[in-house]
């Protein structure tokens, strides 16, 4: 949509002078171009298929029962007032689920006990979606009430709520020396509240049952081959007997799909022998899909009289809700990265996942890592404030560099600029105040019309640093494979990588067109037949299914110049590709690939498989993490400290991405990030009382609206590559949501001199009480 | 049903007393899509042109169609004529609810959160209900809204909510509502404050603290006594002392939030004086209710 010139001149106005995107954009395509995403447009227009607008000839609807309770046992469920609903075609509880051979601990539907409100008790399947519902309401469930454990404290003591225990993982963490102290030690306690992905496509899926007993399955799943193999243990099949075939995939930060939905779905289709749609109500969403973890950290600093850290001891305790899932994952990151891009020699942590009767917990950007860079950073906040430093020289004196290691004893091997990254955020001018503008022209916290008074509001600025880390950690097998074919002047990739808005499918198309200067690109969609490339999480397919698909790409163009090379008498790697062009070192060949290409059909298969890593052992020890990607931010925020409203002015971004393949969809994702990071610091919680959701829905889960969202500048996309990643680059999604409400919440305590201790602040926690 | 004219209407409801009105549909539609109200029958109030503008009355009094929607009010030439509504308007949700939400509809439904019902309240706008006419029987009666509002007069079946009166006082008028965040949202607590010269009174209420929008009267009646009216207006004059002005904030809070706000019917603690919830919300309301004045009298 926007011209080269466009982006450039919006570049330059808002302050990304020295970002790469200010080069004039000549090239056309091709890695380092911001080309739009295919989907963009279509998205924008409202003619983008999602997963809830499929159908299928003579389709049926599913409904599921959910409880009502955070804890209960299932007395009995009489299923007969349902099944005499004129329209039902089917009614499944636990006892129709084939054997329990589930490959987690979480039940499809709810057996012997509920374990959260809104987990499936029993599904539907009608001709109407109300038919559905309605059968699913007349399904008489006794339930025997069970006292509900959420307080993630409790869980230690509390009764068991699982055969598997209430501790889902405990993780030490022990380097260095126990009996040292520093001169200045500070103490706090920090408290993250639940964000939700709140998806704005709730699940949605079609399940179309298959004569050989099998099932196809049309889902926005991010993890295409994951989730069809749980699906076909869950239903009792061969892997092979189900087809998952993506689709409509309206963006996801998080898990898209949980996992009972899926097999839900199918089991309905297998039962009825009809093809079922089932779609999820906003409340159905929020109770059953996977929230970020709640997380309570206590921290304790020591440093010397300069600032440098000198230990650190941490207990961070996580709320995984009713079942393990990927809570030990998360928990791993947390510990991990529990003292933030700093060097600390001496570190005790030690953290737990616990089991309760709250809501779901998975993953969702910078799961883990987001909720100790929140009380590392204010803990560096709470030193420099007693050592009389500068925020911004306090974090120069601890940063870690590249060789330094962290307290798992992994050495950074990988580009790690955090000295730079800051130095880039505080070289950027500051926001102005609107002292000379009208006072009606503030945009004022509260908000356009709100109750702002000029006289009340005290501006802050804070900063923050973080880290997340890239693909999947403790021994995680990371692999992916893609196809490219080429075929005359245009070209396919074939990858089952899913493009879950972080923007894989314009990368692939970006890599083809650079190693074979063929224009057309074309990228295919996703299914489970293809081979496996794993998860939309982690930042991973930049690195993986990127690297795949330039491998296939590479081998392609091998295929493609071995033979010119031949005619010529030179070998291939004196020959080159460039604008369209196959070229030889001398310049006696120039000739365009369409050319070459012409009643051509290339293709070639590869693989990428990162280097391997290792589980933490029971000292938190071992080179657990593949890459680190860093962030540096700078919140400016205007508090109206008598209603304590906070109002983001603008945020500073320099990101350490190691190369940028696609600035423009960079920008997206950092402007994205932080949006989403905004949101947890001062909107975004699903609260729960005693198990039962307070706000399962978009009135009473507060996501930022435009209004909210500050402005959001570059500073700098700091590209120093990392040598063993794909092209160097390094994931960006993540980062900025991990720093973003860790740097807000320091601006927000420097206004009000506050101890901002928990996430989201409420106003409650923003006003400053005059003495009288 | 469509019915075309506020007859046809009010016949339309008068024959099938199971139907419910519906105007912009914002809450009521949210309802029946999520299965929480199952009407017999909708009366579709969109094509009654007649209620969506306004006329005056006596010269001194605004008309208002039940139909007015929420983004018309927020329109200049009505600002002018009464402020207070036009702010209310203006902060009452995103422009998709405005464009279609109507000031009957907000009355009708009734919210605590309803951001034009403190004004209205404050306003003293008194509502008129169309009834489809009987034997020696017009149909229409007149009601304050507030005492629709408080059920002291509610509406009865097969009556609809057609125009709403408001008195012309040409004077400052301000809508206050405290949100927590800079977009759109529902109230955690809204003062709205007009200033009635002629009489020399002060007229304020509190919404989304209440079920019902609540008037400090005697703190009204206080501090009407504390304004220099004279000095109102005249450039560089104070017409308040700041210390009043903050007195009256609090005055307002004491009166509208009881000590018990947010504890539970049985708690035992009442003994201890307010909960921590109604101190957070009376110090919302008491900054209100003094930046609206000082914005008033400025």
């Amino acid at each position: 949509m926007t011209a080269p010139t466009d982006s450039t001149a919006t570049a330059d106005s808002t302050g990304t002078g020295t970002a790469p995107t200010a080069e004039p954009a000549e090239r056309p395509f091709g890695l380092g171009s911001s080309p739009l995403r295919t989907d963009a447009l279509p998205k924008a227009l409202g003619i983008y298929p999602y997963a809830a607008d499929l159908w299928a000839e003579g389709l049926l609807w599913g409904a599921v029962l959910r409880s009502p309770h955070p804890h209960a046992r299932i007395v009995s469920i009489d299923t007969s007032a349902a099944l005499t609903v004129p329209g039902v075609h089917a009614v499944l509880t636990a006892a129709d689920l084939p054997a329990p051979t589930v490959p987690s601990d979480r039940p499809v539907l709810a057996a012997e006990v509920v374990r959260h409100q809104g987990e499936p008790v029993a599904a539907v399947a009608a001709d109407h979606p109300d038919t559905a519902r309605l059968a699913a309401a007349a399904i008489v469930v006794e339930y025997q009430l069970l006292d509900a454990l959420t307080d993630p404290e409790q869980a230690f003591h509390g009764p068991a709520l699982h055969p598997d225990g209430n501790l889902l993982r405990h993780l030490p963490l022990r380097t260095g020396d126990p009996e040292a102290v520093g001169e200045v030690v500070v103490e706090g306690l920090y408290q993250v509240g639940r964000q939700d992905p709140a998806p704005i496509g709730a699940e949605a899926g079609l399940a179309v049952p298959r004569p050989d007993g099998g099932v196809e399955l049309h889902l926005s799943s991010t993890d295409p081959h994951g989730d069809r193999e749980r699906t076909a243990a869950c239903l009792g099949l061969e892997t092979d007997r189900v087809r998952l075939v993506v689709t409509g995939v309206p963006g996801a930060t998080a898990d898209r799909e949980d996992r009972s939905f899926q097999a839900t779905l199918a089991l309905l289709a297998l039962r009825t022998g009809r093809p079922v749609k089932m779609t999820l109500t906003r409340e159905e969403s929020f109770q059953g899909h996977a929230a970020r973890h709640p997380a309570l950290l206590r921290y304790r600093h020591h440093a010397d009289a300069q600032g440098k850290l000198v230990k650190v001891e941490a207990q961070i305790l996580l709320d995984g809700g009713a079942y393990a899932d990927v809570s030990a994952e998360v928990l791993a990151a947390a510990t991990a990265f529990s003292v933030g891009p700093y060097v600390c020699p001496n570190v005790f942590v030690d953290a737990w996942a616990v089991r309760t009767n709250n809501p779901p917990a998975g993953r969702m950007r910078g799961e883990g890592t987001l909720q100790s860079c929140f009380a590392t950073e204010s803990q560096l906040d709470l030193l420099a404030a007693r050592l009389g430093l500068d925020p911004l020289e306090i974090r120069r004196r601890n940063v870690l560099a590249t060789g330094d290691a962290l307290p798992t004893g992994q050495a950074i091997t990988c580009p790690a600029p955090v000295a730079a990254l800051l130095d880039a955020v505080a070289e950027v001018p500051l926001p102005a105040l609107p002292l000379d503008a009208p006072d009606t022209e503030w945009l004022l916290p509260g908000g356009p019309g709100g109750a702002g008074d000029p006289a009340a509001v005290r501006r802050g600025i804070g900063y923050a640093v973080g880290m997340a880390h890239m693909l999947g950690a403790e021994g995680t097998d990371e692999v992916s494979t893609a196809t490219v074919r080429v075929s005359g002047d245009h070209a396919t990739v074939i990858c089952a990588a899913v493009d879950a808005g972080q923007g894989f499918a314009t990368l692939a198309r970006q890599i083809v067109q650079s190693v074979l200067g063929v224009t057309e690109v074309y990228v295919a969609p996703v299914d489970s037949d293809q081979s496996i490339a794993g998860p939309s999480a982690r930042g991973r397919h930049t690195w993986v299914s990127g690297g795949a698909v330039e491998k296939a790409a590479l081998m392609v163009r091998h295929q493609l110049l071995a033979p010119i090379a031949a005619d010529f008498g030179m070998s291939v790697e004196l020959l080159s590709i460039a604008e369209g062009k196959i070229t030889s070192y001398d310049g006696v060949l120039g000739m365009p690939v369409t050319e070459a290409l012409e009643g051509k059909e290339l293709w070639a298969t590869a693989q990428c498989r990162p280097h391997p890593t290792e589980p933490l052992d029971e000292a938190g020890q071992g080179d657990a993490f593949v890459s680190i990607a860093f962030c540096a931010m700078r919140a400016v925020v205007d508090v109206d400290i008598e209603l304590g409203a906070v109002r983001v002015v603008d945020v500073t971004v320099a990101q350490d991405v190691g190369r940028a393949l696609n600035p423009g969809q960079i920008e997206d994702r950092i402007e994205a990030g932080v949006a989403q990071g905004v949101g947890l610091a001062l909107l975004e919680d699903l609260r729960s009382t005693g198990g039962l959701l307070a706000n399962p829905s978009f009135t009473g889960y507060r996501l930022p609206t435009a209004l909210d969202t500050p402005e959001v500048r570059i500073a700098t996309l700091l590209e120093e590559r990392d040598v063993v990643a794909t092209f160097g680059a390094k994931a960006v999604s993540a980062a900025p949501a991990v720093v973003a409400p860790a740097a807000v919440a320091a601006a927000v305590r420097a206004a009000t001199n506050l101890p901002i201790g928990r996430l989201p602040i409420l106003p409650e926690d923003a006003v400053v009480v005059l003495p009288v | 049903m469509l019915p075309t004219s506020l007859d046809e209407a009010v016949e339309a409801l008068g024959a099938s007393p199971a139907a419910v009105p519906v105007a912009g549909g914002t809450d009521l539609m949210e309802a029946v899509n999520a299965g929480r109200l199952r009407p017999g029958a909708l009366v579709g109030l969109g094509r009654i042109t007649e209620l969506r503008g306004w006329r005056y009355e006596d010269g001194g009094t605004a008309v208002l169609g039940a139909g007015l929607t929420l983004a018309r009010m927020d329109r200049p030439d009505f600002a002018a004529l009464i402020p207070a509504l036009a702010d209310a308007a203006r902060t009452a949700g995103p422009p998709q609810t405005r464009n279609v939400g109507t000031l009957g509809g907000n009355i009708a439904t009734a919210a605590a959160t309803g951001d034009t019902l403190p004004v209205l309240a404050a306003l003293e706008a008194v509502a008129t209900l169309a009834r489809a006419p009987r034997a020696g029987d017009s149909g229409t009666r007149e009601v304050p809204v507030s005492h629709l509002l408080t059920g002291v007069d509610p509406m009865r079946p097969g009556e609809l909510l057609s125009w709403v009166r408001v008195p012309l006082l040409h004077a400052p008028q301000v809508f206050l509502k405290a949100t927590g965040r800079s977009g759109p949202s529902r109230a955690v607590a809204s003062v709205a404050l007009v200033l009635d010269p002629a009489r020399r009174a002060v007229r304020c209420a509190v919404g989304a603290v209440a079920p019902v929008p609540l008037r400090p009267l005697e703190a009204e009646a206080w501090v009407a006594g504390c304004v220099d009216w004279d000095a109102r207006g005249e450039e560089g004059a104070q017409a308040i002392d700041p210390a009043a002005a903050a007195a009256f904030g609090e005055y307002v809070a004491a009166a509208c939030v009881p000590d018990a706000y947010g504890a539970d019917a049985s708690s035992a603690l009442l003994a201890e004086g307010p909960t921590a919830a109604a101190v957070r919300l009376r110090r919302t309301v008491a900054v209100l209710a003094r930046r609206a004045l000082g914005r008033a009298l400025k």
